[in-house]
């Protein structure tokens, strides 16, 4: 048996992943930390020790992500794009449109049916529209990422960001405290705002259903119900939505490696 | 030794101000100009050498003090290097009214970058008749105002022969570009804007003798570039090279542009007939293709898209393109109105496109390789 790897070094979290015959076998996730190529040789070492297997049983791996360059035991780089359009698929064959919430950027990618990415837009530099806004926001709130979603659906008035900037809309989120506004309301808001420049970007390359969501932003619950309800579709989540351009590249790993699957 | 050609265009990329300075201490002065629209001709008749004012990469230090960081980052890097005295030998300058920060940047120059001339030139936004009879106008106050700076009569005769010059100055470089049509391309991108730059920083009659040289030597390649997918460059003032030689880099090859320093500059000549004045009228304010001028198309929709974006589709199919990429220079509102309509135009031609956005410190490259990259993979 041939196994295959992709490695995803996001700009918040690294994940790899081993597939066998086309199918998931294991995977690990990690913070990035601020050494990326130190955090690509963990990851894929935990990994490696999950499956009980060594680097060198690997047939094939395919790097991804924003600091992909750093994992250099990989044979080939591919961009996160693409491999997130062919994990996707993967997982959800009838789905035409990702969203993909990151730690740096959002990005709305059209897939066709070969798991092909069509069109594709990212947000801009701002972190306003990405899953760092949701960092920033918990550290004010002093609350934990992972409460952030179930907290927010308590919600009763969620408050208004006049803005798009993480940095004012931090500011902003410090106004509501020192107002006494309930942190869920505070949270609630800033999926609204999320949800809007989503919605936006989405007007740039067309929404076709199905329609999944992906990527870090995917774990939070809070978040996918604010979108669902600003675009009025439902999102398809994967099981483990991080892994999903990881998966991808593990999948195009399989596919262009010179030794064939046995 | 004395350098030739492309090793010459790249010498003069790396250090631009070296031959102006050199003939400025012979005697002759340098006349700087900003933006498409100063016609370069007048200069060149008043016996002065043009200078193009362009910005660079490094970081903006002092110009902040001056200008907000919202407005234009390339007007902004400009002003940085005037306030730093890097274009102290120029001797004076001509600001166009074009965009409104080019336009509104004039009085802060102005005040706070020492030159021995000043002319601000009116170019009408509008492009109907009277307008171009105000252009012809205007470009005639310049004309006498250059004189008395110079010390020079521009005579028709002196004018003509100084559009001869320029219209050879642009049809080499239109040679020039046409190397660029066979796959591999015998000239990359990153090549032409480097050659394009130099020739706005020395005489044309040098210019020209560099270009001659640069074609011949171009046309004599034999392991030039490999071949690659062929990518149109849509955009303002590029006027450094990282940001096309990273697309090139991806492994793409820009074969052709829109660009300020590139085809907007010298895809028209100015015709030799007739008024020079309204000639050269005729050709700054009709021809240069920047959306800044507003162009009234009494058709249909459909025909008036056709009238401002169909020169861009027709250089992607010459060209035989197979993707465009939009740069777009963040708060250049000029540029941004009209990206979506390019986008959506070239799209409908059957034009893959990539909208970026950047502040033009290209500062974020390593988030621009990724989606060049993966547009890249999406046209494969």
């Amino acid at each position: 048996m041939a196994f295959f790897a992709g490695i995803d070094v996001g700009s918040v979290t690294t994940k790899a992943v081993i597939v066998a015959d086309g199918e998931l076998g294991v995977y690990h996730v990690a913070p990035s930390g601020a050494n990326y190529r130190l955090a690509a040789q963990k990851v894929m070492e935990e990994a490696l020790a999950k499956a009980g297997l060594a680097l060198d049983d690997l047939a094939y791996i395919v790097a991804t992500g924003y600091g992909a360059a750093n994992a250099d035991f990989a044979a080939q780089q591919v961009t996160d794009i693409s491999c997130c359009a062919r994990g996707v698929n993967r997982l959800f064959p009838q789905v035409r449109t990702v969203i993909e919430i990151g730690g740096q950027a959002s990005r709305i990618i059209r897939v066709n049916a070969e798991g092909r990415a069509t069109n594709f837009v990212v947000s801009e530099r701002c972190a306003a529209g990405s899953g760092r806004f949701l960092q920033v926001i918990a550290r004010v709130l002093q609350i934990d990422l992972e409460d952030v979603g179930p907290l927010s659906l308590k919600a009763k008035n969620p408050v208004t960001y006049t803005t798009g900037c993480a940095v004012f809309g931090e500011s902003e989120a410090i106004s509501r405290v020192a107002e006494g506004t309930p942190k869920e309301d505070i949270l609630a808001g800033v999926h609204n705002a999320l949800a809007a420049k989503i919605s936006n970007l989405l007007e740039r390359v067309g929404l076709e259903e199905e329609c999944a969501i992906t990527g870090g932003g995917a774990l939070d619950v809070g978040l996918i119900m604010r979108v669902e309800q600003r675009l009025g579709v439902h999102l398809l989540v994967p099981p483990q939505p991080q892994i999903t351009a990881a998966l991808g590249a593990a999948l195009l790993a399989e596919e262009r490696s010179p030794i064939s699957p046995a | 030794m004395v350098k030739k050609g492309l090793e010459w265009a790249k010498s003069l990329y790396q250090d631009r101000a070296q031959r102006a300075k050199e003939l400025r201490n012979h005697g002759k002065k340098v006349m700087g100009y900003i933006c498409c629209y100063p016609p370069t001709e007048l200069i060149t008749a008043s016996g002065m050498v043009p200078y193009r004012i362009t910005g660079t990469l490094e970081p903006i230090t002092e110009a902040d003090a001056y200008l907000e960081t919202l407005m234009c980052p390339y007007v902004r890097a400009c002003l940085d290097l005037g306030v730093k005295g890097r274009y102290d030998f120029v001797d004076g300058i001509i600001w166009p009214h074009t965009c409104d920060n080019i336009q509104k940047t004039y009085d802060i120059w102005k005040h706070y970058v020492p030159h021995s001339y000043y002319h601000y030139l009116d170019v009408p936004h509008m492009s109907d008749p009277s307008s171009f009879e105000f252009f012809a106008k205007g470009l005639d106050v310049l004309k006498e105002s250059l004189e008395e700076f110079s010390g020079v009569k521009i005579t028709d005769e002196r004018l003509t022969e100084a559009i001869g010059l320029h219209n050879q100055n642009r049809a080499l470089l239109r040679e020039l570009t046409y190397l660029r049509k066979p796959d591999p391309p015998l000239i990359s991108g990153a090549e032409m804007t480097q050659v394009v730059l130099a020739a706005m920083s020395i005489p044309v009659e040098e210019a020209n003798h560099m270009l001659r040289e640069t074609i011949a030597e171009v046309k004599e390649r034999k392991d030039g570039l490999k071949q690659g997918l062929r990518l149109l460059v849509y955009g303002s003032e590029i006027d450094d090279i990282a940001f096309i030689k990273l697309m090139e880099d991806c492994g793409a090859n820009v074969v052709i542009d829109d660009l300020c320093i590139g085809t907007r500059h010298y895809w028209k000549d100015v015709s030799a007939d007739g008024d020079p004045l309204v000639s050269l009228a005729n050709r700054y304010l009709g021809d240069i293709m920047c959306p800044r001028t507003f162009r009234r198309s009494p058709g249909s929709r459909q025909q008036d898209l056709d009238n401002r974006f169909g020169y861009i589709r027709d250089f992607a199919q010459e060209f035989d393109v197979q993707g465009a990429i939009l740069y777009i220079i963040r708060y250049c509102d000029t540029f941004e109105f009209d990206a979506p309509e390019v986008k959506d135009y070239l799209q409908e031609a059957g034009i893959p496109v990539l909208h970026l956005e950047d502040d033009y410190s290209l500062t974020s490259i390593g988030g621009f390789k990724t989606r060049i990259q993966a547009f890249l993979e999406m046209l494969e």
